[in-house]
């Protein structure tokens, strides 16, 4: 393997090979991304006994976790790896506890880039389930840049012409793009889909996030993809999506939600508040406190940079375009994952099964 | 011959007595040992055509009808299909099952029962292979069986009426065990290497909904096997109302005033149940004017003319009989008496896998006065109703009915300017009901998914 002989003297650096194999793939989630470089790490370690691969396995799924701003969608990989380890570990035979370490470290390897592929071919397996949902003459609304949602409203376009020809159009929900302050021309995400379907001769409207009350009552459907499906049903998503479900569920209309099985997280959040991740999306500030800040802010150039560091991290751990909501079952019609289409209560017993 | 014998019955009841004495039924049993092929295959052809005439004319109309006819003539194409092997029973079944369901796309039941029946083969398919390992299988899942039903599945509407269901679920013919060890662990295929090890047949991890071959070797008869199970499902369809009405006296108490529509016999079952022990008052809906004689027929006890297909109900008592108070009224009233009402008992056509329902019309309208008046709404419909199949489209699922039963043809003046609908169904969302109450047990509209990966297989959901 080509990453392998990579850094051979540097120590592994988990952190910086989650972010490369996001970047160098945009097609990747982020569990899939957190299961390849767990793998890749577990081919570099030396340990050799189990109990060392799972201490190093839990060290580094807790490093990941904290430098990372919104470990959600990250830990439902690495929950799934830990738990795929200790059942093959414990398994009797060649890989079990009596086994070669070397064999697993090679079994590991050999499966590394089926994940991968696995994980995509669940995108197209969620695309052809969910393409009994958009309906001849309906009208889809969408929002974020979700792949999954991209690739099932691409497939049904694909159909335009076909046996099974679909006519749809579609309401595209835009939030402001990323860093928006330093680079206002760059496009918003989703950008990219609204013109590939365009392309492919799907009427798309863009609409901002304020106007999706408006919006909604042309609307037959929404669907949205998803960051976590947690254990309640409930999803954890781009700030948005919780008031689009709302809104959905005053006006009527189904609200389905997308999402591989493989981003089905152990958490079990009470409400909004209750996420385990900082953001600071309510900052409450007098006109006193805005010139406190900017007091500190010019001592703080004056004395140096390593401070300025800390203070930007503890000011925004999540830049405005990364922060998420929570979305309560009771607004979602249905999930559309790779197993089927499932109620919210459905999501419980797809995680018991992998768990106990 | 057997092919103007069939295509001139009238209905069910002809189908089955035909099904029985046909000449050609018991001469097939003779000449099968003579290998003769073609005969049992032109019998089966003929019976598929005739149910799926049957269900084309309407000819076949309830639910439970439905269901019974497509049990028989899927016993008569299994036991006519000489073959130990699975994979050509499912085959057979399959094309079977894709021509009922294509004269009749709206007839879930026709579907439910077809997949139950593949369920069945694959089962005895793959517990033929899985035998062998059984030890493994059982020391294994063994232990993990409680932990996986006693689990809060449903952890934010669970109740006490869906932990009753699975104390009767448990006691009922299949085990959980089955189904927490056939259903393939989803997420985990994601990880698992593609070809199962050999080694390691019996581990969870191993089973990779591709890895799951069915056995083409010698084995026990499978097929006698799914013979035994398709009669335990006829079985299942002829008890099923008394089975719901074992439940009525828990749902129903004195003096309470219950409000129902149309003339569903399961209702009447569960009502009369009750009405053994308690004190109540029915009100009626009518529902004009679709089942609306049939409805003054239940509740006045002279059932005249559909007798073939209440046979066994026409010997049934009324309520009145029985010193209940029964008052019928118009469908228009129901919002008006509604906030007398202390509960609404449903019958069904069929049931979803989303915990929604496809019921008489009219239904939709009571459901939701109820649900303005806070009135608990209870359904009672046979498992054999629930279907895995997600109402993509609701629009698709409604049957439309005689016009003339609103504006009769004779009223020309009318008939010509205006367009008139009959529509027999309505969609009721789970949003809208409180309570199933299935021949499992009461459950929650948002446990039925887990009662449909019980009774269906994933492969079978499409055939």
């Amino acid at each position: 393997m080509a990453t392998a002989t990579a850094t051979p003297s540097k120590p592994f650096d988990i952190v910086a090979t989650y972010n490369d194999l996001l970047r160098s793939d945009p097609d990747l989630t982020m569990p899939i991304a957190a299961i390849e470089a767990l793998v890749l790490l577990l081919t570099h370690s030396p340990s050799s006994t189990i109990s060392e691969t799972l201490d190093l396995l839990e060290k580094s799924t807790t490093h990941l976790k904290q430098s990372i701003a919104n470990p959600i969608g990250l830990s439902a990989g690495t929950d799934l790896f830990q738990r795929y380890l200790i059942t093959t570990l414990q398994r009797p035979g060649q890989l079990g506890p009596a086994g070669d370490f070397n064999a697993i470290r090679a079994h590991l390897l050999s499966n590394g880039r089926l994940f991968i592929r696995r994980a995509k071919e669940s995108r197209n397996k969620i695309a052809a389930f969910g393409r009994g949902f958009v309906r001849d003459g309906s009208t889809v609304l969408t929002n974020g840049g979700s792949r999954v949602v991209a690739s099932l409203l691409q497939k049904a376009a694909d159909e335009k012409g076909g046996p099974s020809a679909v006519r749809f159009r579609v309401i595209y929900v835009l939030s402001p793009s990323k860093g928006d302050v330093e680079n206002t021309s760059a496009d918003a995400e989703g950008m990219e889909t609204v013109r590939t379907l365009r392309s492919k001769g799907v009427p798309v409207a863009t609409i901002p996030e304020s106007a999706v009350a408006y919006s909604l009552g042309k609307a037959d459907m929404v669907i949205v993809g998803a960051e976590g499906v947690v254990e309640n049903g409930g999803i954890v998503s781009r700030m948005g999506t919780y008031q689009i479900g709302l809104l959905a569920k005053a006006m009527g209309k189904p609200f389905y939600v997308v999402a591989e099985s493989h981003k089905f997280v152990r958490l079990y959040p009470l409400g909004q508040y209750d996420l385990p991740i900082e953001q600071h999306v309510l900052d409450f500030k007098t006109e006193e406190d805005i010139a406190d800040q900017a007091g500190k802010d010019n001592t703080k150039q004056s004395e140096g940079a390593p401070e300025v560091n800390m203070v930007d991290a503890s000011e925004s751990p999540l830049g405005r375009s990364d922060v998420v909501d929570f979305t309560p079952p009771h607004l979602i019609s249905a999930l559309i994952t790779d197993s089927g289409v499932l109620t919210p209560s459905a999501v419980s017993e797809e995680l018991i099964k992998i768990w106990f | 011959m057997p092919s103007t014998a069939l295509a001139l019955t009238p209905g069910l009841a002809s189908f089955l007595k035909s099904l029985k004495t046909n000449p050609i039924d018991t001469s097939i049993d003779n000449l099968i040992s003579c290998a003769s092929k073609y005969l049992p295959q032109y019998f089966f052809e003929i019976a598929t055509d005739t149910v799926a005439r049957l269900l084309k004319r309407r000819q076949i109309r309830h639910s439970r009808s439905c269901a019974t006819a497509t049990a028989y003539l899927l016993l008569r194409v299994i036991s006519a299909c000489r073959t130990t092997d699975a994979a050509k029973l499912i085959e057979r079944v399959q094309s079977v099952g894709r021509r009922l369901v294509a004269a009749q796309p709206r007839e879930m039941v026709v579907g439910n029962i077809v997949r139950r029946v593949l369920g069945l083969i694959r089962d005895e398919a793959e517990d033929d292979r899985d035998a062998e390992f059984a030890l493994s299988e059982a020391s294994e899942s063994q232990p993990q069986t409680p932990r996986v039903t006693d689990d809060p599945s449903v952890p934010h509407e669970r109740d006490t009426l869906s932990l009753r269901h699975e104390a009767s679920e448990r006691s009922s013919s299949r085990p959980p065990v089955a189904s927490s060890t056939t259903t393939p662990i989803s997420m985990f295929s994601l990880l698992s290497h593609p070809e199962p090890e050999p080694s390691l047949p019996g581990s969870p991890v191993s089973v990779s909904p591709s890895g799951r071959v069915l056995s083409h070797g010698p084995n026990k008869d499978v097929r006698a096997e799914v013979l035994d199970g398709i009669g335990e499902i006829i079985d299942e369809l002829g008890q099923v109302d008394d089975q719901i009405a074992a439940y009525a006296l828990d749902h129903i108490h004195s003096n309470e005033i219950i409000l129902t529509h149309t003339s569903s016999t399961t209702v009447q079952r569960f009502l009369l149940k009750a009405a053994a022990k308690r004190k109540f008052t029915v009100i009626h809906a009518e529902s004009y004017p679709n089942n609306h004689e049939a409805t003054h027929a239940t509740v006045s006890g002279n059932s005249g003319g559909d007798e073939e297909i209440l046979s066994t109900e026409s010997f049934q008592k009324p309520l009145i009989a029985l010193g209940i108070t029964v008052i019928l009224i118009p469908d228009s009233a129901v919002f008006a008496l509604m906030s007398r009402v202390n509960k609404v008992i449903l019958g069904t056509h069929s049931v979803l896998a989303n915990g929604g329902l496809v019921a008489a019309a009219g239904t939709r309208v009571i459901a939701r006065a109820a649900k303005v008046h806070q009135t608990p709404v209870v359904v009672v419909s046979g498992v054999y109703k629930l279907s895995p199949v997600y109402p993509f489209d609701f629009e698709s699922l409604i049957e439309y009915g005689d016009a003339s039963k609103v504006v009769g043809y004779d009223d020309g003046d009318l008939v010509d300017q205006i367009d008139v609908q009959n529509p027999l169904y309505d969609y009721v969302p789970a949003e809208l009901v409180d309570l199933y109450i299935t021949n499992l047990g009461g459950h929650a509209p948002s446990y039925l998914y887990r009662i449909v990966s019980d009774h269906y297989r994933k492969e079978d959901i499409s055939f």
